[in-house]
């Protein structure tokens, strides 16, 4: 048996979860909310993790019923995102293995999402979307590597939906997307946004800005309703993660689709992709809310993985980057 | 603790010694604390060692700005690790 922690913080989310072969022991997380119309500043987000990080710890190991005398790993998210949150983690996963003897391990948050999906929606091979408020990357594995095959030229999809959210002051609280998706459910009329879609990425830095300012006109003059902005924004750009997700699909021959990241979590975006995956005979992938956003026990599965297949992390290697891309891990843990 | 300019290379200096424990408490906090680097090298130098159970760290630096910038998130960091100690440890025997 082996049993890893995993520490994440590498957003808003703080988190550390405990894996023993594929079962989740615990998986302890605290959000940091601001209030409307705000969005989360990397060293506000940091003092959050800061306040919470061991009492979530003593959490992880309580619900888990563990000593840390039965852990075999300390995983914890090297990067990407915001450095002044990965810091503060780092720090505390760095203690902990040394005062606990154990080896540490650094993983890709990306590939923490992946294997996470992997484990929960038992998905064999699947060409991935991934998506939150950070990334937006279609990824499929090929030769020991996760291939990044489109991606977002700007930025992610999930920055794109919390910025509109903040232009109308919708709620953080649980998060921006949640409320948006709820909202979109009562809006009817479709207001035409940009469509950018350019190969096999995309951008949604102009449709941001277009939607920012028909916010402030339409609103005003009463020509369609904040629910109607809504449901168009959700429609047009899950419509374009759609359809480069098809793409990447035929052209690896592929026949599973596998959705993570926060943005996953919508099930507007699972609606409209389970459409396409029928039309192509394809099967759809996804998990809920407590293991597409971020979580600590990601990070321990993917390190699970590659602690079995023989990684670990120096301490003086174990700096953390904000830039990480997902295709500079070798997987060796697959064939 | 102390800041000063050194005379030879016109540089602000800080010192700071913090005790530990033992001398194995000192060496986690050091290597937990040593693997990032700072974000601006060039106009701010750090370095970290342990003798006995004292960590010591000396700073040297072209502006107080940055100086101080640089030791206020070193103390954030510091406590936060040795809080962690204080929760999570002892460490065990190796």
């Amino acid at each position: 048996m082996t049993v890893v922690i995993g520490f994440e913080g590498s957003a808003n989310k703080i988190g550390i979860g405990i894996i023993r072969d594929g079962e989740v022991l615990s998986n302890p997380r605290r959000t940091y909310i601001t209030p409307p119309g705000q969005g989360f500043m990397p060293s506000d987000t940091a003092r959050h993790h800061r306040a919470v990080i061991l009492t979530v710890l003593k959490e992880a190991l309580e619900q888990a019923g563990l000593k840390p005398a039965d852990i075999d790993c300390v995983a914890y998210t090297k990067g990407p995102g915001m450095g002044a949150p990965l810091v503060t983690v780092a720090l505390v996963a760095r203690t902990v293995a040394q005062l606990w003897g154990k080896p540490l391990l650094g993983v890709n948050h990306c590939i923490g999402h992946i294997e996470m999906g992997r484990l929960i929606t038992q998905a064999d091979n699947p060409t991935v979307l991934y998506v939150s408020g950070g990334n937006t990357q279609v990824i499929a594995y090929l030769e020991r590597r996760y291939r990044i095959f489109g991606e977002t030229i700007d930025i992610a999809v999930g920055n794109c939906l919390d910025r509109f959210a903040r232009v109308i002051k919708i709620s953080n609280d649980p998060s921006p997307g949640y409320n948006i998706e709820q909202m979109a459910k009562k809006g009817s009329r479709y207001v035409e946004l940009p469509y950018t879609v350019k190969g096999m990425d995309v951008s949604f830095s102009g449709i941001l800005s277009f939607i920012e300012e028909a916010a402030n006109k339409m609103l005003s003059s009463g020509q369609c309703t904040a629910e109607d902005l809504c449901f168009s924004l959700q429609e047009t750009v899950f419509a374009m993660l759609v359809e480069i997700t098809e793409r990447a699909m035929a052209h690896c021959g592929s026949q599973e689709v596998l959705i993570v990241g926060g943005v996953g979590c919508n099930l507007r975006l699972q609606e409209m992709m389970g459409v396409m995956c029928k039309e192509r005979g394809a099967k759809l992938f996804a998990t809920d809310e407590r293991f597409c956003i971020d979580n600590g026990a990601m990070i321990a599965q993917a390190g699970w993985e590659m602690f079995r297949s023989g990684y670990v992390t120096e301490l003086e290697d174990s700096w953390i980057t904000q830039r990480y891309r997902t295709d500079e891990v070798e997987v060796t843990w697959r064939d | 603790m102390a800041t000063e300019t050194n005379q030879e290379t016109g540089k602000l200096e800080f010192i700071l010694d913090v005790p530990f424990p033992s001398s194995r408490e000192a060496t986690v906090a050091l290597r937990s604390l040593s693997p990032d680097r700072e974000p601006r090298r060039g106009v701010i130098s750090k370095r970290l060692s342990v003798s006995g159970s004292t960590l010591s760290v000396r700073w040297s630096a072209d502006e107080a700005r940055i100086l101080r910038v640089s030791v206020n998130s070193f103390l954030d960091h510091l406590s936060l690790v040795v809080e962690t100690m204080e929760l999570f440890g002892p460490p065990v025997d190796l």
